[in-house]
């Protein structure tokens, strides 16, 4: 019976198990090429990230409202999405969103300090333009984009990733 | 005895290491990248991700360069 199998089905483990020459560089080739097209991916990611997303125009506060050094909570675009309104000088308004981008902690503004601060793990963010300070957040804090008319302050859309070098 | 056909093995034989280990070096290389522009995108800084990419694909054009290289040596053997 065996001696038939072996007539019929004449594979042997050496010939099973033998790997040519070509089939390894095919092999290679195919991790080299799935490298590649794996880059080119991230690349495409990394592109479409740097884009500003545009919302509904709201409004979020009144320049009167708010004396130079003060900030105030808001929510944008979403109503659990909380951003922080914060004005710098004269006429000069920022908003980002609330959450740090380590771990998602309300961040808060320390007017006496420049910076934006996560009580929770010591992260600190620049005030003019959300890039990390210091602490563990590794990303910039997404940017609200301001639109200030007369009295008003609306936010037009959300930067989801600045090109802030630190 | 040697003949010239062993020779000529023996030479064939110790090129195909020698593209192995540059392949392998490429390979690498593309590894490197890859992880390189994983971090960086965390990190919110998209700019190496396109550079990166291209020399990944330049890399892999050389790999299958070199592939179509040793077919055509097998197919000559």
């Amino acid at each position: 019976m065996d001696q038939q199998l072996k007539t019929d089905f004449p594979v042997d483990w050496v010939d099973d198990n033998y790997v040519s020459r070509r089939d390894l560089f095919k092999f290679l080739t195919l991790v080299s090429g799935a490298l590649a097209v794996g880059s080119a991916g991230m690349a495409f990611v990394g592109r479409s990230d740097r884009e500003t997303l545009n919302f509904d125009r709201q409004l979020i506060g009144k320049v009167s409202d708010l004396p130079v050094g003060a900030s105030q909570t808001f929510t944008y675009p979403r109503q659990e999405d909380l951003c922080l309104l914060i004005h710098l000088s004269q006429g000069q308004f920022v908003a980002y969103s609330r959450r740090c981008t380590h771990l998602s902690c309300p961040v808060d503004y320390q007017a006496q300090n420049n910076r934006i601060f996560c009580p929770c793990h010591n992260g600190a963010f620049n005030e003019e333009t959300g890039a990390v300070l210091q602490g563990p957040p590794r990303r910039p804090l997404p940017k609200i984009v301001l639109e200030v008319r007369g009295d008003e302050i609306y936010a037009t859309g959300v930067t989801t990733r600045s090109e802030i070098e630190l | 005895m040697i003949t010239p056909d062993d020779h000529h093995r023996e030479h064939q034989l110790t090129i195909f290491v020698a593209l192995i280990l540059f392949s392998l070096l490429l390979i690498l290389i593309q590894m490197w990248l890859c992880f390189g522009v994983v971090e960086n995108l965390i990190a919110g800084k998209p700019a190496m991700a396109i550079p990166a990419a291209v020399v990944s694909l330049i890399c892999f054009c050389v790999q299958l360069w070199m592939f179509i290289g040793i077919a055509r040596i097998d197919r000559q053997v």
